[in-house]
């Protein structure tokens, strides 16, 4: 765990970087600083590896302030990324991964090794390993300082705004593959963003600091869209976060029904549903949308013109959020619900959607229960 | 052109006569001493310039006054310095003193300019890696600003190669024995002879500094300065 104990980083001439910073960050969880530009998140993250030292206060790691620590033999224990990479030009991607295993003494076998066995894990081709920073994409070379980071095994891992430079399509990628991998490694991490979406898909703790560098909030996700602690905490988290915390209720919640689900040889002379019918294949795969009064007068629902299916959602692990996006963008108005093969569980129409939300709506701080 | 063939010809003739190959006056023993006198004010050179220039340019301190001396000691003429020292003390020591003036500030401009143009995230991820100062420095710095620090001293070298000719004024030999020998006595095929020598030994100081660049240069920097 690291713990801040009233850290407070002041420069000559009075600029306050961090102005009495209490906080905690839990092992082996991910602890995300976001605010605003001169809100002190970089200060507070680089006072951990003492790239910065604090004018008071202690940064303490399991318990030990880290002044007691030289700062050269501390930071090897600890991952830092940062925005740009920064990767060494002259050196192949091998060798930057290699860095702190050749730093602590690592013979260049076991450290080559080391470092081709990361960039497994971080999704580089073996290929690349003897090909310089020159030669990557911004994807690719943010990949290689991940791996860095990870080389010689740090319990710690610094992220500065590790995703920030890259296009917005490679940055969800990279993030989820970052989550894939913090779950199998239980890292005990502090990651920097300005980036509210970012910190909330991220973070199991969110601190958010302001400018002044002042902390004004750290709470889960879903507590800090239920309740940010403030104006400035509800401003910077922006608009729809009643929306976007739907994305914390689990869609399981929701009652799902089968009566208007059937299969494609169904004679339409025997259907008596009325509304709309989802139409299914033999493997209960959603083919379509029919309405009921739509209908041909024979033959069998297969044969009438479909509706596209639209989006669909995992009945088991997505959230209310995405359950209620695919029955919005559902010609029926209502969402298909799918298992993991992809077969159709049931239907949910948005009033179904909405009772399984109710129990988590409120936003008062008491929590009026529903 | 009769003309130009005539001197091309005179100093091949000076060239490949025998004469030419012997003795203290010989080409070799007069190649070697100007060699020499170059290389040794190069060594001196080289760890007076990139021990200032790496150290300025790590601790970004001292740039200006290092620079502003630099400059200055480039105003001073090379031969205005050797015949000032060579009043106080006749030997080869001013020669070497005043071609050694003329290499540094090449070297130390460089060698500060490539150390300080380092990308400050690549120094901000080495020690956050766990660097110390000088491990930062050998590590990312010092390969960084390779390719500025060999520019810097192939300048010197060459500089220094064709500035050794004055060596022979105060009477100490060198390739430049043969260029002043030959103007007093009016003897151009000396002259030119001995300018072309110059020439040639300039040119294979570009061939040493080209080779050394493809060996001791990461691809890695070549390739980005390549594509940018």
């Amino acid at each position: 765990m690291i713990t801040f104990e009233g850290v407070t980083k002041r420069y000559p001439g009075g600029t306050v970087a961090l102005d009495d910073v209490s906080l905690e960050c839990p092992t082996g969880r991910i602890t995300v600083f976001v605010g605003t530009s001169g809100g002190g998140k970089t200060t507070a993250l680089r006072t951990i590896n003492r790239m910065v030292d604090p004018t008071s206060g202690r940064v303490l790691i399991d318990g030990r302030d880290v002044r007691e620590r030289r700062p050269a033999e501390l930071r090897r224990g600890i991952g830092y990324v940062i925005q740009h990479a920064g990767l060494f030009p002259h050196r192949t991607v091998l060798d930057n991964i290699a860095t702190v295993p050749y730093l602590v003494g690592w013979n260049k076998k076991k450290a080559r090794e080391r470092a081709l066995e990361l960039m497994e894990r971080v999704g580089l081709e073996p290929a690349m390993a003897k090909r310089y920073p020159f030669q990557l994409s911004g994807g690719q070379q943010q990949r290689v300082g991940v791996a860095r980071a990870l080389a010689a095994d740090p319990p710690i891992m610094l992220m500065d705004e590790p995703f920030s430079a890259v296009d917005p399509v490679v940055r969800a990628e990279l993030q989820d593959e970052f989550l894939r991998l913090q779950d199998e490694l239980h890292k005990t991490i502090v990651f920097v963003t300005h980036d509210i979406d970012e910190a909330i898909k991220l973070g199991d703790r969110i601190a958010v600091f302001r400018t002044g560098g002042r902390l004004v909030q750290i709470d889960s996700p879903e507590d800090l869209l239920a309740r940010p602690a403030d104006d400035f905490v509800a401003g910077f988290i922006g608009r729809d976060r009643g929306i976007r915390r739907l994305s914390f209720v689990p869609a399981s919640s929701a009652p799902l029904t089968d009566r208007d689900v059937l299969p494609a040889d169904t004679p339409v002379e025997r259907v008596t549903a009325v509304g709309w019918i989802l139409v299914v294949d033999a493997g209960r795969r959603p083919l379509g949308w029919v309405s009921a009064d739509a209908l041909p007068a024979s033959g069998a629902l297969g044969d009438a013109r479909l509706a596209p299916v639209g989006p669909t959602f995992d009945a088991e692990t997505d959230s209310v959020r995405a359950a209620l996006d695919a029955a919005i963008l559902s010609p029926s108005g209502r969402a298909v619900a799918v298992d993991g093969s992809g077969q159709v569980v049931g239907v949910a129409d948005q009033h179904d959607l909405t009772a399984a939300i109710r129990p988590a709506a409120p936003l008062a701080k008491d929590g009026v229960s529903g | 052109m009769n003309d130009l063939w005539n001197q091309i010809d005179l100093c091949w003739t000076w060239l490949t006569a025998s004469s030419q190959w012997h003795g203290a006056d010989g080409i070799p023993h007069r190649l070697l001493q100007h060699a020499y006198y170059s290389g040794v004010s190069l060594l001196f050179a080289a760890v007076i310039g990139l021990t200032l220039g790496l150290l300025i340019g790590h601790t970004g301190r001292g740039g200006f006054l290092a620079i502003t001396l630099a400059n200055f000691a480039r105003a001073i003429p090379t031969f205005g310095l050797i015949l000032f020292v060579v009043v106080i003390e006749y030997s080869i020591t001013p020669v070497l003193v005043a071609l050694v003036a003329l290499a540094v500030p090449p070297i130390l401009v460089n060698t500060f300019e490539g150390v300080r143009g380092v990308d400050a995230d690549v120094k901000d991820a080495a020690r956050g890696m766990g660097m110390t100062g000088l491990g930062v420095l050998w590590h990312a710095e010092l390969p960084m600003a390779l390719p500025l620090i060999l520019l810097g001293l192939r300048t010197s070298a060459i500089q220094v190669v064709a500035t050794a000719t004055i060596a022979a004024y105060p009477g100490f030999g060198g390739l430049g024995r043969y260029i002043i020998d030959g103007l007093a006595r009016n003897d151009y095929q000396l002259v030119v002879g001995g300018t072309v020598l110059v020439v040639l030994l300039a040119l294979v100081v570009q061939l040493v500094f080209a080779a050394l660049r493809r060996v001791v240069i990461s691809p890695g920097l070549l390739g980005s300065a390549r594509s940018s």
